[in-house]
């Protein structure tokens, strides 16, 4: 009943009832955005059981200059180039992930078409680079190791074209 | 006719003579309580709506019933999937038919509310007070896109396979929460396990549940905007 006076005598004291609410909203928005928060990590899967991310090709002896292997589980072309160098490119498409075919491996240079997608039409040359969209960037160069006379591919560790030759 | 029963069940008294008994037919049914109880003739023409939107409801409820049924030979597993699809063709008694039944009425839905959206468009019947309802029209017409896109997944082919990444991909150039909201809908980096089980609960608990309640919204919404434009 006090608080009734003060209220009406002074305006810029917050009311009960604004008080109120606004403790109530904040309380509600909290659980709320907590509810959220929470939710959206259960969802996240903690533990995948998707592949690891390296896998082997060899040995090197069997891998014929200006040839290509594909990997079909890892989605991986692991070329060799006509100076003998290797590389692996993804064969994911940069535009809405189909996979790219390799259409002509006695291409020598590199702007012409060695690779194209089925889906949408995208063409890339033999280095992954591209030609023709709707791709919006190149095909994914992966890091190749050499382990004794085999290849190992890391498909988690992604790099520019100059670090993506393997020279043997 | 006239027992306790009967009348329990129909409120209105047989034989129909006055403009009121008509009235009340009206208005202690159900169904035909989404008109008014005093319509414009021209409002309930079939070259008015065309029957659009109740037949976009129908081929709901009939996508309901055989959905509900293939559920009974389907499970949401690698390879358990495609298999079941393949017995629900060759094994399972009118399961080919069933099958259709449902693909055949889904494609039919996106139609018949397409066009149904687009009779409520030429008719001008989005203008006020109608405006929500035409809101709440896109979300229903969203909500049969998902609905075919997350059913597609199902048969876990090469078809389902390719166009699901395709289109999941898609989310991937949403800015900043895109590679997120594309890893939550896979449950991981690429079509698994989890993606499965994900678009199979979407497709036969959420996505028909929000539906149900926003078609029912819809159609009070119709009646609480008087009727038919
Ligand atoms: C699941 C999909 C839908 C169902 C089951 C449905 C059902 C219905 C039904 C039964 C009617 C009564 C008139 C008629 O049959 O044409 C109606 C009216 C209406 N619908 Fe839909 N509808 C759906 C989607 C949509 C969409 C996509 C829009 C627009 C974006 C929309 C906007 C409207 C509006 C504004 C009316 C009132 C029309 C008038 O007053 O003449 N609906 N709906
Ligand atoms: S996915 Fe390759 S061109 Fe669209």
């Amino acid at each position: 009943m006090c608080s009734y006076k003060t209220e009406s005598n002074n305006e810029n004291k917050i009311k009960r009832r604004k008080f109120l609410s606004i403790v109530g909203n904040s309380a509600t928005g909290l659980v709320t955005f907590g509810a959220l928060a929470v939710t959206i990590d259960f969802l996240s899967p903690n533990v995948i059981k998707e592949r690891p991310p390296k896998f082997k090709v060899g040995p090197i002896q069997n891998i014929q200059p200006d040839t290509f292997i594909y990997e079909p589980e890892y989605r991986v072309f692991v070329v060799r180039d006509g100076n003998g160098a290797f590389y692996a490119i993804s064969a994911i498409c940069t535009h809405l992930g189909c996979n790219v075919k390799w259409i002509d491996s006695n291409i020598r240079n590199d702007s012409s078409v060695a690779i194209a997608c089925p889906c949408h039409g995208s063409k890339f040359n033999r280095k992954g680079e591209v030609i023709e969209g709707p791709a919006p960037k190149g095909l994914q160069r992966f890091r190749i190791k050499l382990s004794d006379d085999d290849l190992i591919v890391d498909t988690s560790d992604i790099v520019s074209e100059e670090e993506m030759y393997l020279k043997v | 006719m006239h027992s306790k029963v009967w009348d329990s069940i129909f409120r209105s008294k047989l034989p129909i003579n006055t403009n009121l008994d008509r009235s009340l037919v009206i208005f202690n049914s159900l169904t035909l309580h989404i008109h008014p109880v005093k319509v414009r003739e021209k409002a309930i023409k079939f070259s008015y709506t065309f029957y659009l939107g109740m037949i976009s409801f129908f081929l709901f409820i009939i996508l309901i019933v055989t959905g509900v049924l293939l559920m009974l030979y389907y499970q949401p597993a690698i390879p358990n999937a495609y298999e079941n699809m393949k017995d629900l063709q060759y094994v399972v008694s009118n399961g080919m038919f069933l099958r259709n039944l449902h693909r055949w009425a889904a494609h039919l839905m996106v139609i018949s509310v397409f066009l149904h959206m687009i009779r409520v468009f030429y008719a001008g019947a989005y203008k006020p007070p109608r405006e929500f309802n035409w809101v709440v029209g896109v979300v229903l017409l969203v909500l049969t896109l998902l609905l075919s896109y997350t059913g597609y997944l199902l048969p876990f082919d090469q078809l389902s396979y390719w166009a699901v990444t395709v289109g999941v991909n898609l989310i991937q150039y949403i800015p900043v929460i895109g590679e997120k909201t594309k890893f939550l809908f896979l449950g991981g980096h690429e079509i698994g396990e989890y993606t499965l089980v994900r678009f199979y609960v979407l497709h036969c608990v959420i996505l028909p549940l929000v539906m149900v309640l926003l078609i029912a919204f819809h159609f009070w919404r119709i009646r609480k905007d008087g009727g038919l434009h």
